[in-house]
């Protein structure tokens, strides 16, 4: 992996970006509009890499690890890119056409989410920020 | 002959006159079908010197290869001829169930000219053409007349309607098949009124067709047909419609808010996205013929002022068009404008475009009450557009109704005022994407298009979002949309893409899936071309010039290749805030490429000699 020294390191830095943002109410409101359960698939990068999003029924959960239920949409990717992606650095759009990331199931709430991303990634910068990662960050 | 059927079918309507003719099949190896067989035919018989209006203008309706073979969003159709809206080339594409049941009936196309003494249908059931009497549909509008047609012939029977718009030639018309798809730009209802053709019915029983190699095709189809349904962005176009990515389109600038005058407004994000239409509206989901995406609509408002019931729903041209360009975020209003456009036979882009440059003439003073004949034009109205302005649009009615009925240009040319906040390329009003939000390739595209402003001519628009990738041809771009870099570069592949997708009549939202093996594959296995890839581009990049050439013909040079003042403003709000056009290094990038000459427009003759049309070169030297 070119960003992270282990497969625990990105799971901790997503997790505490969704924990931020759920604390921005403008995200936190996106977020419980895409109503779907979304398993984050990075175990290309590790067996134990992913993290799932809960936004079902106006509630908002996240935890490490595959969801039990079966999630809505799952997003397979590099632990790497998916560091890009909520940098914004890669174009999601390129990267589903060149199969750098795959996309199971329905991506309809996803797409409410789509013009937050750059919100998001202002938040992952504090985020890396914050755990003492400014080496990660994407210039 | 295999994939197509290699005939077609002539009909004079002054004389009543039908005659079936075989084309020679080189035809279809340079041209395709479709858009490229129709500029093929027109260029050798078209009538250049004649009104689009008049008899001896030529109306072509034309097949791609791959219509009624059961794969996804491959059955869609052409029409073509000169638009009476720009007074040069023009071509539209039509979804919906037209194509098949011409093949059906042994035809890859109907080229009809003439003009018929009193109202008719051509009716068409399998290889019997015939002009009956149509007096009794005349002034009605599309969903009368489809149903009565229906309720005539049968359910089964396939129509092609105009409206009382087309019949009062209104010059951007369009043709509505079955009550629902619409061969919408370029203005052909108002051709087919002025032969006084009111609809095409058919009907077809016998389903032959000759394939090259109908094993590997059928195993090419099944495989097309799951990998374009599962495709993550079919998904979302059969769950929430083609306005589906409409949110993100209002964050990145690309929906044009009141006649391009800003490139940003928040509340329409939410107000008209496709999910909204389908939460509060859809009553169900419509296909054209064997597409498994069903991207289509249907909706019913149940109450308040713009209460429609259960039918068509408008698409994401439509609620733009008829929501933020006109100044407006009400859902439900662009849902009851597109039925009253789809009713009228009006293109609901031009019409919103139209409208939109006159609410903006009428605020600045340009246009009074006096050139109005009293109808106050105020911004977001759409109880004014929808009860007064497009009825009297669509019957030429009053100072205001004659004023737009042909259209934003020749409205700026009448009152003399207003040509620099026209929004067109070419005189076709553009479509709801503003190239400074949504990309400067697509700028560059809309000023090179044939046939106008167009965002489906090629795929621009997906290039510089990311959605297109070609390796197999040196097709990898990784553009920054803002931008004018590499865009000339895209072009290039993308324009000659886009003429072998609309030759092929292809649908932009199905082919995003079919990758060059796929369409390599479907063209040898159905026709048996044997080609390459380089001989596919090269039938692209030939349609292209072609009806470039005929463009010229038409008194067309490079500087009809532009974009109106408003078009290269810089953005001023939003993501697009200073995102400014700088069309003219992308237009010499462009030309340089592909060897088009910078003064005139067209191919120079070596280009035109390398694709093999040396003798259309030589009509133009
Ligand atoms: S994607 Fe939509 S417009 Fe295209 S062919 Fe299918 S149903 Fe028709």
């Amino acid at each position: 992996m070119e960003f992270w020294k282990d497969e625990a390191e990105p799971i901790k830095a997503f997790l505490a970006l969704f924990a931020a943002s759920a604390a921005d109410p403008e995200l936190f409101e996106g977020l419980k509009k895409v109503n779907q359960l979304i398993w984050f698939d990075y175990t290309e990068s590790g067996p134990n890499c992913s993290f799932y999003v809960d936004a079902r029924g106006g509630e908002l959960k996240f935890g490490a690890g595959k969801p039990a239920d079966p999630p809505d949409l799952t997003m397979s990717l590099s632990a790497d890119d998916a560091h890009r992606s909520w940098s914004d650095k890669l174009n999601p759009v390129m990267a589903i056409t060149r199969k750098k990331i795959r996309v199971k199931g329905s991506a309809t709430g996803l797409l409410k989410l789509a013009p937050k991303l750059k919100k998001v990634a202002a938040i992952y910068l504090k985020v890396l920020k914050d755990l003492g990662w400014e080496d990660k960050i994407i210039k | 002959m295999n994939g197509n059927t290699g005939k077609i079918v002539n009909v004079d309507l002054t004389a009543g006159k039908m005659t079936v003719e075989t084309l020679p099949e080189e035809y279809y190896r340079k041209y395709i079908g479709g858009s490229g067989l129709a500029a093929k035919l027109f260029w050798e018989r078209g009538n250049f010197a004649a009104d689009p209006l008049s008899p001896e203008a030529m109306l072509l309706f034309m097949n791609g290869p791959f219509a009624g073979l059961r794969l996804s969003g491959a059955s869609r159709n052409s029409v073509a001829g000169c638009s009476p809206l720009t007074g040069h080339w023009g071509d539209s594409s039509c979804g919906g169930f037209f194509a098949p049941e011409l093949r059906y009936a042994g035809f890859d196309g109907l080229i009809l000219t003439g003009k018929a003494a009193k109202p008719s249908i051509l009716l068409i059931v399998d290889d019997k053409v015939t002009v009956e009497d149509g007096s009794a549909y005349w002034g009605k509008g599309t969903d009368e007349v489809t149903a009565a047609l229906k309720a005539k012939y049968g359910k089964d029977y396939r129509t092609l309607v105009i409206g009382p718009a087309a019949e009062h030639l209104v010059r951007y018309t369009m043709i509505l098949n079955d009550g629902h798809h619409a061969t919408g730009r370029a203005g052909f209802g108002a051709v087919m009124g002025s032969k006084n053709l009111k609809a095409i019915v058919i009907k077809a029983t016998k389903k032959d067709m000759m394939l090259a190699d109908p094993a590997a095709f059928d195993v090419l189809r099944k495989d097309l047909n799951v990998r374009i349904k599962d495709a993550l962005a079919s998904d979302v176009l059969h769950e929430n419609g083609t306005a589906a990515n409409l949110m993100g389109g209002v964050y990145s600038g690309d929906v044009p808010v009141k006649n391009w005058t800003s490139n940003f407004w928040e509340e329409a994000a939410d107000a008209l996205t496709g999910s909204t239409l389908t939460d509060n509206y859809l009553t169900r989901r419509g296909a054209c013929a064997y597409c498994g995406i069903a991207c289509k609509r249907y909706v019913e408002v149940k109450d308040g002022p713009y209460a429609i019931p259960d039918g068509p729903g408008p698409e994401y041209e439509t609620i733009v068009a008829f929501g933020t360009l006109i100044g407006s975020i009400d859902l439900a209003a662009t849902c009851k404008a597109g039925r009253v456009c789809n009713d009228l036979g009006l293109d609901s882009i031009s019409a919103g475009g139209t409208i939109a440059w006159a609410m903006e003439a009428f605020e600045r003073g340009d246009l009074t009450l006096t050139d109005t004949g009293g109808v106050e034009l105020k911004w977001g109205d759409l109880d004014t557009v929808i009860n007064r302005v497009l009825p009297m649009i669509s019957r030429r009615e009053g100072k205001l109704g004659e004023l737009l009925a042909d259209g934003s240009v020749a409205a700026a040319k009448k009152i003399g005022k207003g040509l620099d906040y026209t929004v067109h390329s070419k005189g076709l009003e553009a479509p709801m994407h503003d190239p400074r939000g949504g990309g400067h390739g697509m700028a560059l595209t809309y000023a090179m298009s044939p046939r106008g402003a167009c965002h489906v001519a090629d795929p621009m628009l997906f290039v510089e979002m990311g959605a297109r990738y070609y390796p197999e041809i040196g097709f990898d771009f990784m553009l920054e949309p803002k931008t004018g870099e590499n865009k000339a570069e895209a072009a290039v592949m993308s324009v000659a893409l886009g003429a072998i997708e609309n030759s092929a009549c292809f649908c932009q939202f199905a082919d995003a899936e079919v990758t060059i093996p796929d369409w390599l594959a479907l063209f040898n296995t159905v026709a048996g071309y044997g080609w390459e890839a380089k001989d596919m581009m090269a039938a692209g990049k030939r349609v292209f010039f072609l009806k470039r050439l005929i463009n010229y013909r038409y008194g067309l040079t490079s500087a009809d290749d532009c974009l109106t003042p408003r078009m290269l403003e810089p953005g001023k709000d939003g993501e697009a805030e200073g995102s400014q056009v700088d069309l003219e290094p992308m237009k010499a990038r462009f030309y340089e490429l592909m060897d088009i000459d910078p003064v005139s427009g067209i191919p120079t003759p070596a280009a035109l000699a390398a694709l093999g049309m040396a003798d259309e070169a030589k009509h133009v030297a």
